[in-house]
């Protein structure tokens, strides 16, 4: 695809446009309101203000290519909630939104957010779509309007599990031998206890699971003790901050395993590290959401976001799919009806093309896409490339790491 | 106590139980009952700080141990809501209890036994974080079965009486306590626990059932919140918001008065709220006029609003 074909310009007319006279009014079907709930104070701020950007192309990109057609072209009106990072946030916004009228709402980004917030969805039957949130309880509680288009907390993990026993033998094994690197807090050690408990399965030596705090300001002994233990492979599961820390000190101290595997890590796939810390970020792999690189709408988007000075995070291509999937429930549906809707969103099917995301033919099963998955994603070339699936990669995987 | 000292509790009560009748629009009832459930919060803190002059940083220990039992014994012991409530209080009661031993039998006063609580309440966070039976990381949710009989509430407005009948049943407490000897007892300790102890005053067991009777009362605000919400984790329990939310509203409302904590939160939460639908859609602008107005409140002594209302009137 190039750089100007027509659906890109119509993008960009599409959105200024919307930013250029955002109410016009007109003898147009009535608009179509769609609740975003997202963070954008507060120590989430930023997740937030990515998933909002995300969605608001979506939108943007549906008013400017005729609307919802169902509906006689009728537009997709932003009713836009800050969550404030927190759960009675969420659930206040939630209520606004109700009482606005929304058809729909999208969002909540962390899964305290999207709990109770799709949770006091609930109660007026109203269709919430999770963008992000990966705990399994968000869609196993049983609510017949929560739906998550995205990976759960488990399917991720065990994902991850099997791709890396997959690239390990495809490379002929060059990988036996782990040290598991973790933060102390929620996150790091849950993920630390399934790795000690499923790796031996598949054949991997856990030789030490090293802890540190968050925030962690020096690393050189955790780098000391992986130098004494020698492992092949490091798997980390730590924050944004202290993972660039470790993988610096790594860097400094000339300590290079055959590779560094992350799950869910908050700087592996993250377009900020790979530009400030270039040379930390080399070659490290992570599994994680990521947009399917072979679409050209993901190119586009990417091309987009850039052009507005900001990263390419995963908050975009899974806000920008999920409004995607609302909107496709809307042709279906045929009627700005909340019934209609949750009706409709079960019943999505492999028709649902107009996501970015390297799924499999959408299919919903209390709420969660079965299709989903996280992917594996390896920094090669100062970008963010994808390895595994092979039918989703960009790239080959760098495996065993070079040796200099 | 008199009736004469109950009336003003009862008229309050009786305004506000008519709330519901005529705002039924759920996103205001959704903000009352969180604005009535922090100033529950606020009453148990007013106790021990406005009442003892203990200032405590660190009420969400109270509060988390409270949703935390709540939740788990719903959850993992089967126990249905109600008892789980009572038992969560007890728990909250329990734990200022052994806190209060610990800290004022160590003679921590002031400052010191601000940090000892800050430190305890981080310490049960850090433990929440971590442990099997709260769910760790993924923190613990109470099944959603919307009954009467489990505790949960098809309308706001149920959930609105209960948080408002609590608050009430604290506004009793407050008042009894005021007119009590173990109440003038911990005005004395407040005022000059030196002098109080020459006078007789067993100061340590009267802070120690301050304590007790404050945790219970930040207790239920908080086996109240994880029942709204039916969601908790370590930073919503044990997080430090709530410590600061307890504190800060007595603080303004008037500290060891017995309607400061209600009035202080209804003007802080209503100003938050205000604000936000003041500015519209620029996300945190709503926060800072509202951290300038707060500061403004608490710049201009009297302090407190009712110092502030006093002030007004003695000049016209």
């Amino acid at each position: 695809m190039t750089a100007f074909s027509p659906s890109r310009r119509t993008v960009l007319l599409g959105a200024a446009a919307a930013l250029a006279a955002p109410r016009i009014a007109g003898a147009q079907p009535a608009a179509v309101k769609l609740g975003i709930l997202q963070p954008v104070t507060g120590a989430l701020a930023q997740d937030g203000e990515y998933g909002r950007l995300g969605a608001e192309l979506a939108i943007n990109e549906i008013n400017s290519t005729g609307g919802i057609r169902a509906l006689g072209g009728a537009r997709i009106e932003m009713v836009f909630g800050d969550a404030r990072s927190n759960p009675e946030g969420g659930t206040a916004e939630v209520e606004r939104m109700n009482s606005e009228g929304v058809v729909a709402v999208v969002g909540g980004f962390a899964s305290p957010i999207c709990l109770a917030a799709s949770q006091a969805a609930s109660r007026y039957d109203l269709p919430y779509v999770v963008d992000v949130g990966v705990a399994d309880t968000i869609v196993t509680r049983g609510l017949r309007n929560t739906f998550r288009f995205g990976p759960g907390f488990g399917k991720v993990t065990s994902g991850a599990l099997d791709n890396l026993v997959k690239i390990n033998e495809a490379a002929g094994k060059p990988a036996r031998t782990v040290v598991v690197v973790h933060e102390d807090g929620l996150f790091g050690s849950g993920m630390a206890r399934l790795m000690q408990n499923e790796l031996p399965k598949r054949g991997f030596e856990v030789l030490e699971t090293i802890s540190h705090p968050t925030p962690a300001r020096d690393m050189s002994n955790v780098a000391l003790r992986i130098r004494a233990l020698n492992p092949d492979l490091i798997i980390p599961s730590s924050y944004y901050a202290e993972f660039v820390l470790l993988s610096q000190t790594l860097q400094q101290r000339r300590i290079r395993p055959k590779g560094i595997y992350c799950v869910l890590n908050g700087a592996a796939s993250n377009f900020r590290f790979v530009r400030e810390f270039p040379q930390a970020a080399n070659l490290v792999m992570d599994v994680n959401h990521w947009a399917d690189p072979r679409k050209p709408k993901t190119a586009e988007l990417r091309r987009a976001v850039e052009a507005q000075n900001r990263f390419w995070l995963y908050n975009t291509p899974l806000n920008y799919s999920a409004v995607m999937l609302v909107a496709d429930a809307l042709e279906r549906a045929g009627r700005a009806d909340r019934a209609a809707v949750i009706d409709a969103l079960g019943k999505t099917d492999g028709s649902f093309t107009r996501h970015i995301m390297p799924y499999g033919p959408t299919r919903f099963e209390n709420g969660q896409n079965q299709a989903a998955q996280a992917v594996n994603t390896q920094v090669i070339n100062n970008d963010i490339k994808v390895i595994f699936p092979e039918e989703f990669a960009d790239a080959r995987p760098v495996f065993p790491w070079p040796a200099n | 106590m008199t009736a004469k000292d109950l009336l003003p509790i009862a008229l309050f009560a009786a305004v506000a139980a008519l709330l519901p009748l005529f705002v039924t629009q759920n996103t205001w009832l959704n903000f009352a009952v969180f604005t009535l459930i922090i100033c529950l919060a606020a009453q148990g803190w007013n106790i021990l700080g406005g009442y003892g002059g203990q200032y405590s940083f660190g009420h969400a220990a109270f509060f988390g141990t409270a949703a935390y039992a709540t939740a788990i014994l719903q959850m993992r012991y089967g126990m249905n809501a109600y008892p789980a409530f009572a038992v969560g209080v007890a728990a909250a009661s329990a734990v200022g209890a052994v806190i209060g031993f610990l800290s004022f039998r160590s003679g921590l006063r002031g400052s010191y036994f601000a940090l000892v609580t800050l430190a305890f309440a981080e310490v049960f966070r850090v433990l929440a974080n971590a442990s099997e039976v709260t769910g760790g990381a993924a923190g613990i949710l109470i099944k959603l079965d919307v009954r009467p009989a489990n505790f949960q509430f098809d309308s706001r407005a149920s959930f609105y009486w209960i948080a408002l009948g609590l608050v009430t049943a604290a506004l009793v407490v407050t008042r009894a306590l005021e007119r009590s000897r173990l109440g003038a007892q911990l005005v004395a300790v407040r005022e000059n626990e030196n002098a109080a102890l020459a006078l007789g005053v067993d100061a340590l067991r009267v802070k120690l059932s301050a304590i007790a009777l404050s945790a219970a009362i930040t207790g239920a605000a908080g086996a109240l919140y994880a029942q709204y919400f039916l969601y908790l984790d370590a930073n919503i329990a044990y997080g430090t918001w709530i410590s600061v939310e307890a504190l800060l509203a007595p603080i303004i409302g008037g500290a060891g008065t017995v309607f400061g904590p209600v009035l202080g939160g209804v003007v802080l939460h209503g100003l938050s709220e205000f604000t936000k639908t003041l500015v519209g859609r620029i996300p945190g602008l709503d926060l800072v006029i509202f951290g300038v107005l707060l500061i403004l409140v608490v710049r201009f002594p009297p302090r407190e609003i009712p110092g502030l209302i006093r002030m007004w009137r003695a000049r016209r």
